[in-house]
């Protein structure tokens, strides 16, 4: 078979054909189940995939297999079963041994791609193979329709577009791999709280994927390009042999919409809309050039909430009902079901409060689950803070922390609620005279609001009335989806006041966005890193980092420097800020001492 | 050789750009020589050797400094071409020398013209340029001679004149790079209520939103009020209400629960909602005060808060993408013999996401340097090692031992190696 020549030349090995595939399939797919429900029984069914891949010979039945190593009853009968089954579907002729093409989704399998395409993660890769040093590592290839699949051939076909950008967003590549993967991206399968996402960090792992910037991009590095190339290439061969055998590609189009809808519905019951527009990608996508022209129309077009099809929903964080001796936190949550305010506490990454606009969903017939409803954030959002709190977190630098944090969390209009508590404030550590600042330059500084309120009570108070004038103004707006990944902050200042903004950001993407320690780069790891020298001021370190930008290449500077003396000046005429001084001659030997002393520090 | 060397330190006080006025002319024939035997100063080595040995080969003595513009003495006859050419050379060097000292001056008066700006900018001299302009109205209430005694206290300038809206505070900032006579107008603007003044406000606002937009009789103050951010919705309006013989009586009741009750039975509940409404479409706030030490108070920060605001705008300028703030940033302090460098090594490897005081220093006891660690990643042959090297080390932790699991040791690897600035470590 001529076809399946170049999928072959890109193995660095020809793979042995494992003489009992079926078992193999059953077993990995056993395997897998498990650990996504993260059952010990994984361990079990890995062992037991390990022996028979060591075994040379076909086995006609599960019982032949108990002689094998881990093998016990439970996973004979259960292969058993499994079998049974297949013969009942494939006649009892079907060969077992041999590859055969059974594999519902996956399709007319050609020769090798039942060959064991197997899914290690990091936690037993290697451990249960290569004892004996001359075996070579298998290399990890992603199962058909699985998520690490999807993801690989989707930044392929967009790495082959014309000027594409050479990377994605994740919401994006979410957007675009969703078609081409059986489970979820974003829902866990019940019981479990894994999705297809997850095997990105794998891909990750195995140096296919690479994960860069903040907000995160993601691009194929070389290896997983030439995978991902072979991938696509064996998917593209599946589609011809599927095509010469239904003879004619009209034909195969249908087929292949019909299943991707079929998968739509399965996972997303959400709208008809949404999974005719899947299955037209999936329909290009199986054809033999993937299109370009749909890949970001997509995104764009189904963000959209018509009025009286949402409602306005408060969001409490977690912490704010959660914890602390004192009944005051729960004291808030009470007042705020008292005044019957539709209310959701969940975790949120930045603020006290905000609102989101979530959409009206009914429970689909024959679905146990309610199927998810779009969420959009309001441009609101409330920090709230007691005078004690607020207090310590001057104390601590948690104020300007946050405020740093409010400013870029994406929402325009920030609010600092603070709870006076009339003069119990005068005992504070912070006089008076120095809280009443703090609050003010959060005012005319920062640009926040700044709500005053007594107690607890009149925060439920304020927060309620908030709620419903805001359902108020919400009533007969048309809300679109923007994302600020793909599009940046748009300024919020074009907007009249008293006219509420109507292009919001999803509530995922927002919380997502806030996370405070996330996706850290090289770049602002090696920023506080030098930061932690006295006198290396973040101005100083930003300096430093437009000439040195990692680690690595300062230590390279180093080492092109001429002498010891070289090295100690290395940085002494660095300019840094406003006024472009000079890093200065003390600073630089301080962090040539770090970098290139070579016994011990002291 | 003695060339060669010459040559290199010349490059490098060059590369060092304008800072380095003393360097270069120390021998600067000599300098500029070399520069162009080197093709112009390209710090291509390679070329470096092939320069010396063509200069050096005939004379076997190093350039003279002394010989400035004087053919050299191994060079016997010259035709007039060669001698003009010369003199052509000596000219554009001396050309060029003039544009590098023409560029520093200039660089110099830009750098202490930024200084300036800078110093103008900060919150003591921008004090210096705010005027506090007081509504005369405000002057006539009781009281109020403790706002204007303190500002002349402070020897803040203030006016007092008509302001648009009638009982406000406006502020205005001189800008003196732009003229004597230029000043703009801040967006802040405070209005000072008696507590009577503001509920008929609030009645005002409550009626027109009671009905819907249909013009409703606004009130004194209202109407103004609503005018004036009409004209200017950039304004930010602070009400001050002052609650004259404040107190909170026995049952802690605030003394305006009790007026407004008395009046048209307004509850609490209509109040907050007239005041969300002044949030979400007028961005005016309220601040009870109780009395006119508190108006003064406010007035105060207020102006502090404008004062300070271009210098923290300008230096809040996002370079990092983390705030540069807080405790863990303070540094530790390093002795110039290096005593404290040992801390923070320890320090910087808690700069990773999730790594614990207790697992950074079981690193550094291993790798007592940063050299030291990059030499054991160094002596070891595959990826897979280097990133695992740091697993398996043991922890100490409260009495547990714990050890560093795979994941942070090659986070830390990469961190270390990686030469994209841009690679995400989690």
């Amino acid at each position: 078979m001529p076809a399946s020549e170049p999928v072959r030349l890109g193995r660095k090995r020809v793979l042995p054909a494992c003489p009992n595939p079926l078992f193999l399939r059953w077993l990995t797919e056993l395997r897998d189940e498990a650990r996504e429900k993260g059952l010990k029984t994984q361990y079990t069914y890995q062992k037991a995939l390990s022996s028979l891949n060591k075994y040379p010979l076909p086995l006609r039945n599960a019982k032949e297999a108990k002689i094998l190593q881990n093998f016990g009853d439970g996973i004979c009968k259960i292969l058993d079963e499994k079998l049974q089954r297949y013969h009942q579907e494939n006649g009892a002729d079907a060969q077992i041994q041999s590859v055969s093409s059974a594999a519902p989704p996956a399709g007319r399998a050609d020769n090798n791609s039942v060959a064991p395409s197997r899914k290690n993660s990091a936690g037993d890769g290697g451990k249960d193979r290569a004892p004996d040093g001359k075996k070579k590592r298998r290399e990890y290839v992603p199962q058909k329709r699985s998520g690490g699949h999807a993801v690989l051939l989707t930044l392929y076909r967009q790495s082959q577009i014309p000027d594409s950008k050479g990377f994605m967003f994740k919401l994006e590549l979410q957007a675009e791999a969703q078609p081409l993967c059986d489970k979820s991206f974003t829902v866990p399968d019940l019981g479990s709280k894994y999705t297809a996402w997850t095997s990105v960090s794998t891909l990750i792992q195995k140096n296919l994927l690479i994960k860069t910037h903040n907000p995160a991009r993601y691009s194929l590095t070389e290896e997983g390009l030439a995978l991902a190339e072979r991938l696509a290439a064996a998917e593209r061969q599946t589609t011809e042999e599927e095509e010469e055998e239904e003879e004619g590609p009209g034909v195969v189009d249908l087929t292949g919409s019909d299943d991707g809808e079929g998968e739509e519905d399965r996972t997303h019951p959400t709208g008809s809309a949404a999974g005719q527009q899947s299955s037209d990608t999936d329909a290009s996508c199986s054809s033999e050039k993937p299109q370009s022209s749909q890949t970001t129309s997509r995104h764009q077009g189904g963000g959209c909430l018509l009025p009286g099809t949402y409602e306005i929903i408060l969001c409490v964080d977690f912490i704010e009902t959660t914890g602390g001796s004192n009944h005051r936190k729960q004291e808030l949550v009470k007042e705020l079901q008292r005044n019957r305010v539709n209310f959701d506490i969940r975790k949120l990454n930045v603020g006290d409060f905000l609102w989101v606009a979530r959409e009206k969903v009914t429970p689909v017939p024959g679905q146990l689950r309610v199927p998810a409803g779009r969420e959009l954030v309001l441009d609101y959002i409330i920090e709230r803070k007691r005078m004690d709190d607020l207090c310590g977190s001057i104390i601590d630098g948690r104020f300007r922390e946050q405020k740093f944090r409010l400013k870029r969390c994406g929402l325009h209009r920030p609010v600092y609620l603070v709870e006076e508590h009339g003069t119990a404030a005068s005992h504070l550590s912070l006089p008076e005279a120095t809280l009443q600042q703090a609050i003010v330059n959060t005012q005319v500084v920062d640009g926040f609001f700044v709500k005053r309120v007594q107690d607890v009570r009149e925060s439920a108070a304020y927060l309620t009335i908030m709620t419903r004038y805001l359902n108020k103004v919400y009533q007969n707006r048309t809300l679109s989806c923007r994302s600020r990944e793909l599009e940046g902050d748009v300024c919020g200042a074009e907007e009249e006041r008293g006219v509420p903004s109507c292009s919001l950001i999803s509530f995922a993407e927002f919380n997502h966005g806030a996370v405070k320690n996330k996706c850290q780069t090289v770049r602002e790891v090696f920023a506080r890193q030098l930061m932690q020298i006295s006198g290396l001021s973040g101005d100083k370190a930003a300096a430093i980092l437009e000439h040195y930008s990692t680690p690595h290449s300062l230590m390279a500077a180093y080492e092109r420097c001429a002498s010891e003396a070289e090295k100690e000046k290395l940085l002494a005429s660095v300019r840094y800020g406003k006024l472009k001084r000079n890093v200065g001659p003390a600073l630089s030997r301080t962090v040539y001492q770090l970098y290139c002393t070579q016994g011990p520090l002291s | 050789m003695s060339l060669l060397r010459r040559a290199k330190t010349w490059e490098i006080s060059d590369s060092e750009g304008s800072d380095a006025e003393t360097k270069p002319d120390l021998n600067p024939e000599v300098a500029t020589e070399t520069k162009e035997d080197q093709s112009s100063g390209d710090q291509n080595r390679s070329v470096l050797p092939a320069a010396a040995g063509r200069q050096s080969a005939p004379s076997l003595s190093p350039p003279r400094p002394q010989g400035s513009g004087t053919p050299s003495p191994t060079r016997k006859r010259r035709t007039k071409e060669e001698i003009e050419a010369d003199r052509q050379k000596a000219k554009e060097r001396k050309e060029e020398r003039e544009r590098q000292r023409a560029a520093r001056v200039q660089e110099k008066e830009e750098r202490r013209e930024a200084a300036e700006r800078l110093k103008s900018l900060r919150p003591e001299n921008c004090l210096k340029c705010l005027t506090v302009r007081l509504d005369p109205a405000l002057l006539q209430q009781d009281g109020s001679d403790i706002l204007l005694d303190t500002l002349a206290a402070f020897e803040w300038r203030f006016s007092i004149e008509s302001q648009q809206l009638s009982h406000s505070i406006t502020w205005t900032r001189d800008l003196p790079q732009q003229g004597e006579d230029v000043s703009v107008e801040e967006e802040q603007v405070v209005l000072v209520l008696g507590l009577a003044d503001f509920m008929d406000m609030v009645i005002s606002v409550k009626r027109m939103l009671d009905s819907e937009g249909e013009e409703t009789e606004r009130g004194s103050f209202l109407s103004p009020l609503l005018e004036c951010l009409n004209r200017d919705a950039q304004k930010v309006v602070t009400l001050l209400v002052i609650e004259s013989n404040y107190s909170i009586n026995a049952c802690g009741e605030h003394p305006r629960d009790e007026m407004l009750q008395s009046k048209l039975g307004m509850k609490n509940v209509d109040i907050e909602e007239v005041l969300v409404y002044l949030q979400l479409c007028k961005n005016i706030s309220l601040v009870f005060l109780d009395g006119w030490q508190d108006v003064t108070d406010h007035v105060c920060a207020v102006t502090k808060a404008l004062s300070k605001r271009p210098f923290k705008l300008l230096t809040e300028r996002a370079e990092l993408p983390f705030c540069v703030d807080g405790s863990w940033a303070s540094g530790v302090r390093v002795e110039r013999d290096g005593s404290g460098l040992v801390e923070v090594w320890s320090k910087q490897i808690q700069q990773l996401n999730r790594v614990s005081p207790a697992v950074a220093s079981a690193v550094t006891a291993s790798y007592p340097s940063p050299q030291l660690l990059l030499q054991a990643y160094q002596s070891l042959a595959s990826e897979e090692e280097r990133k695992g090297l740091l697993a398996g080390l043991l922890v100490k932790s409260g009495g547990k031992e714990r050890r560093i699991g795979p994941e942070i040791s090659a986070r830390v690897y990469r961190c270390v190696t990686a030469q994209n600035p841009q690679l995400v470590l989690d």
